[in-house]
């Protein structure tokens, strides 16, 4: 009975919130978002119907439909990218670069490690590979949050609410995919009902925030400097130096 | 047990940083001319109010505290202790301040230029955090062993204050709009 209703309240926030985007005319301002909520809807319908007549296809049904899902996830950081990143093309370079430097990061760590590992771990199960490809999507999102904040970037209530829904819901899938590859059995009566009721309350989140279309504010006229950045740095690093000295000569006895 | 420690940590961190990201409201957009006014002002400040050597080494002057406590009871002796140990942290709080001040004028304009340098971004967020750092270190320090515990600050500063001003004369510049007017000057003029 409870899992009947997560599921439906699942499904009546996803059809909420393609409703909404269709009736404010803003399906195509998000429409890597959207695409997600479709996708998500499409592999809920069918996965509930083979859920609840206890079809042994639901196993399989759920994994494909997992790595579908989490694949197309990446659209939402797409959308950080488009809505609140691409006005700022210097802070969007950084993120640019750190996604990067994250992404070879973790390639050389897939690499190394089963080299390292001792033998055995290396087989490993459904519930870790996707733990492992949603560690990635969470360095992802908190890479480009940092960037954000570090830039004082301004983010609108759309975006806010996106970034919100699904980091609450990466997060609280990755803790349920760690307790649960670690020792399933005593958990699996708990995830059955963790992941999915997490992913209500982000769709609730993502439907309050995109009731209405709140385009990302805009940028103020850029500061048009005489010189140019590299101007910028040299003189802003030249101050830092000198100030750092100051303080090196203060501090020390 | 080493790997779900890990993965936890990673989920929850990521729960933490959403909901301070969201904490952080009613943060204007910047990079304009308030911006441009706001970093020229810093700098005004410390060139002009609180680095000057005559000025720190007045506030931590030996020679007050030592006439002070040849002249009058323990009791003024600490009195006069705990304001100059106010005044000193004030100081460093307010120098502080300015550097903020600066480095936010620095992400205002660094975020929007395309042909920044990710290096040199790094290598300017690792000295702004240093710099902030210090003025931590030196906060502490004031506090635990009052404003005399660092005897080489006077001297120290009088030179660095020297300094940092002509370097701050230049730095000027970089803070003078493409089409200058008298925007700078007259909002320097009233501030």
């Amino acid at each position: 009975m409870l899992s009947a209703t997560i599921w439906w309240a699942g499904i009546f926030l996803e059809v909420a919130i393609l409703f909404r985007g269709f009736q404010g005319k803003f399906l195509s301002k998000y429409s890597f978002f959207y695409a997600y909520c479709m996708c998500v809807l499409c592999a809920w319908v069918p996965g509930y119907f083979l859920f609840a007549s206890g079809s042994p296809l639901y196993g399989n049904w759920y994994w494909v439909a997992q790595f579908i899902s989490l694949i197309v996830g990446y659209g939402i950081l797409l959308e950080i990218f488009k809505h609140v990143l691409s006005p700022y093309p210097g802070a969007e370079k950084v993120a640019r670069i750190t996604g990067l430097v994250v992404f070879a990061v973790i390639f050389c760590s897939a690499l190394i490690y089963p080299l390292l590992a001792p033998q055995g771990s290396g087989s490993g199960t459904m519930v870790e590979f996707e733990r492992d490809l949603r560690t990635v999507q969470a360095v992802f999102i908190f890479a480009i949050m940092a960037v954000i904040s570090y830039y004082r970037i301004p983010i609108g209530r759309n975006m806010r609410g996106m970034v919100l829904g699904y980091g609450l819901y990466i997060g609280t899938s990755l803790v349920s995919l760690a307790v649960r590859s670690y020792a399933d059995a005593p958990f699996t009566e708990v995830w059955r009902i963790v992941q999915p009721v997490s992913y209500d309350f982000s769709s609730l989140i993502w439907l309050v925030a995109l009731w209405s279309f709140h385009p990302n504010p805009a940028p103020e006229s850029a500061i048009k400097l005489e010189g140019d950045y590299e101007r910028l740095v040299t003189r802003v690093r030249r101050t830092l130096g000198t100030m750092r000295t100051y303080f090196v000569g203060t501090v020390r006895p | 047990m080493t790997q779900l420690i890990f993965f936890i940590l990673v989920g929850l961190l990521l729960i933490a940083s959403v909901f301070l990201m969201m904490a952080r409201r009613g943060r204007k957009a910047e990079g304009g001319a308030q911006a441009l006014v706001d970093a020229r002002h810093a700098l005004s400040a410390l060139q002009l109010d609180l680095l000057p050597s005559e000025l720190v080494g007045r506030i931590l002057a030996m020679r007050d505290s030592e006439y002070i406590r040849a002249e009058t009871s323990p009791r003024i002796q600490e009195m006069f202790r705990r304001e100059r140990k106010r005044i000193a942290l004030s100081w460093v709080r307010q120098v502080r301040g300015q550097i903020l001040s600066l480095r936010r004028f620095h992400l205002g304009a660094a975020r929007s230029y395309a042909q920044l340098s990710f290096r040199t971004e790094i290598g300017l967020a690792l000295d702004f955090a240093a710099l902030l750092f210090a003025c931590r270190v030196l906060q502490v320090m004031l506090y635990l062993r009052g404003p005399y515990a660092v005897p080489r600050m006077v001297e120290a500063t009088a030179s660095a204050a020297t300094r940092l001003c002509s370097v701050s004369e230049k730095s000027l510049a970089f803070l003078k709009p493409a089409h200058p007017g008298s925007y700078l000057d007259h909002s320097a003029g009233a501030a």
